[in-house]
């Protein structure tokens, strides 16, 4: 089980490479969401706001009205964010749930496969 | 708990299912029906396959419910049975199914080229099939969407316009049906084989389950596919027995691809050709597109999860589309439109899907079964009353179907046979082994190296690494 620090500082350094990485900015360039990232295990949610592909801030709790939610364990919540986890796989197992349109879900696992091509 | 800002409405769910059932194939598949009964009473098979689809849809309202996802099909079968039996149905439903804009792309080229010749028949043909499909590939590559909005106006409008002409049309001409009772092709057995090819007229009203991620309430998209299918049922109805009386008994006998032109030229001059013709090339892109959407997203996930090779997972770094599996995906569909341009066998199309949704309805009730049996206390927000009935109906009714299909000919509007219906069997069984296989020797090899290049690969995260 992730804590919500551990999920925090996860989330921190996904922002980092995320907003580092240039084909990555240019691809979600025109995307902006409000994202909830909800851990079901143990009921933390955390915010994640970005515009124009920026990911401008990740905070605890749940702000505002989402356009994305992701539900999942605090464990995989915590390996997404630190690259070690393909969001796909656990999204065709179920382990992963989104509520969200299509075009987002594969935007969202867009962001994985272009931060870290080889997971 | 927190909601979505954009969540789509009942009316949209309703639109979306039926949307993607209304196609240009869909009017022929309909005339085929009223050939196999008796025309005036084709309604009565179109209504028996919409009641079919009917328990179907339940099926899938049941399991939709358990795992509300755009991965659906595939976890519905990885949990009911295992990941490899997933993998080989999901491929097989998938692809084949794709074919289907083989025969869409014909007949909408053959609309088009019957109305603005240019170099000559064949050629026209071709030119406006791989326009078509150039066309949807382009605006899937480009990631435009087809909003809500648009698709409930492109579908109630469709649905309502071609009400109204079955009404005029009825109106017009008049309808004998106590003649048609007395005919001997009336019977039973020929309401049942027509219902068989009347699933066609369905097809695709289970692609809306991807949008239950879109919804608050699950049910909706239960209730939606529902009230799609008795929105369906009843326009066909009407239209396909207005298209048997608005078509002479020369054009009846021709087999012509296209009669639901031939049909509005009769009753209401160039003008009304130009409004189907409109009608038409609006139904087949939205749901070939929808059909595109879906499988290049499939193609797409099934890459990232090391099913398929890692090149279909590339996406665009402008558009973020999976370019790669659009690609494959128009290349394929323009190599089977092309086939059915040098045979003429659009029916061939037309009979392989319509077994394949026989069959994969019969998976989805075996899944509702087995998936109760396995997991008989997750939460489902809708399940279907009378215990097992419906699913086991699903199954004896589909698989029936399918078998009738198989065990028939197909024969053209003079009664003469084109084909043996065999052929799309062994056809679809060489596939089913292709992608069985494809399971069991492609896949692990995948699997293989991607666990290898997992356990090279250092982890980022803190105290884990």
């Amino acid at each position: 089980m992730a804590t919500e620090k551990e999920i925090l500082g996860a989330l921190a350094d996904y922002q980092v490479q995320c907003n580092n990485n240039k084909r990555l900015r240019r691809m979600q360039r025109d995307w902006s969401r409000l994202l909830h990232f909800v851990a079901e295990d143990t009921g933390d949610v955390f915010t994640m706001n970005v515009v124009k592909g920026e990911i401008i801030s990740n905070e605890a709790g749940a702000k505002g009205t989402p356009d994305i939610i992701v539900t999942t364990h605090s464990e995989n919540l915590c390996d997404m964010f630190w690259g070690d986890l393909n969001p796909s796989q656990k999204y065709l197992d179920g382990e992963i749930k989104v509520k969200a349109s299509q075009e987002d879900v594969v935007r969202l696992d867009a962001i994985t496969m272009i931060i870290w091509p080889d997971v | 708990m927190t909601t979505l800002r954009k969540i789509l409405k009942l009316r949209t769910v309703v639109s979306t299912s039926a949307g993607m059932a209304l196609a240009t194939s869909c009017y022929l598949a309909g005339l085929q029906v009223a050939i196999m009964l008796v025309g005036e009473l084709a309604w009565i098979s179109i209504l028996v396959a919409g009641l079919f689809c009917l328990l179907s849809s339940m099926c899938f309202s049941e399991l939709t419910s358990l795992y509300p996802t755009a991965a659906g099909i595939k976890l519905f079968m990885q949990n009911a049975f295992n990941e490899k039996a997933a993998i080989a149905i999901g491929m097989f439903y998938v692809i084949l199914g794709i074919s289907m804009v083989g025969a869409e792309s014909f007949l909408l080229s053959s609309v088009l080229s019957g109305s603005f010749g240019m170099v000559s028949p064949h050629f026209d043909k071709f030119f406006w099939m791989i326009i078509f499909i150039l066309f949807v590939g382009y605006i899937n590559y480009r990631g435009i969407f087809i909003t809500g909005l648009v698709q409930d106006i492109l579908t109630y409008s469709m649905i309502g316009f071609l009400i109204l002409v079955s009404f005029y049309t009825f109106n017009l001409r008049g309808i004998d049906i106590t003649t048609a009772l007395t005919s001997s092709q009336f019977t039973l057995a020929n309401i049942i084989k027509a219902a068989g090819v009347g699933v066609f007229l369905y097809v695709g009203f289970e692609w809306v389950t991807p949008l239950a991620e879109e919804t608050t309430d699950y049910r909706l998209i239960g209730r939606g596919m529902m009230i799609a299918i008795g929105l369906l049922s009843i326009t066909y109805s009407l239209f396909v027995v207005a298209m048997y009386i608005g078509l002479t008994k020369e054009q009846l006998q021709s087999g012509t691809p296209i009669p639901h032109i031939l049909f509005a030229q009769n009753l209401f001059g160039p003008t009304g050709m130009v409004i189907f013709i409109i009608i038409s090339i609006l139904a087949s892109v939205t749901s070939f597109n929808a059909g595109l959407v879906n499988t290049s997203r499939f193609a797409y996930a099934m890459a990232r999860d090391n099913v398929l090779p890692r090149v279909f997972s590339k996406l665009h770094p402008d558009y973020a589309t999976p370019w790669v599996s659009i690609l494959a995906l128009v290349i394929f569909a323009i190599a089977i439109s092309l086939l059915i341009l040098l045979t003429g066998q659009y029916l061939f199309i037309i009979l392989m899907a319509a077994a394949l949704e026989c069959i994969i309805y019969v998976v989805m009730a075996l899944c509702v079964i087995r998936l109760r049996k396995k997991h008989p206390d997750k939460e489902r927000s809708f399940k279907i009353p009378f215990g097992k009935i419906i699913p086991i109906l699903t199954i004896v009714i589909f698989a029936g179907l399918a078998i009738g299909i198989f065990t028939d000919v197909t024969k053209d509007y003079m009664g003469n046979v084109l084909f043996s219906n065999y052929w799309v069997a062994l056809f679809m069984v060489a596939f089913a082994i292709f992608t069985t296989l494809y399971t069991l020797l492609v896949v692990p090899v995948f699997k293989k190296k991607a666990a290898e290049r997992a356990k090279t690969r250092k982890r980022r995260r803190p105290g884990r690494e």
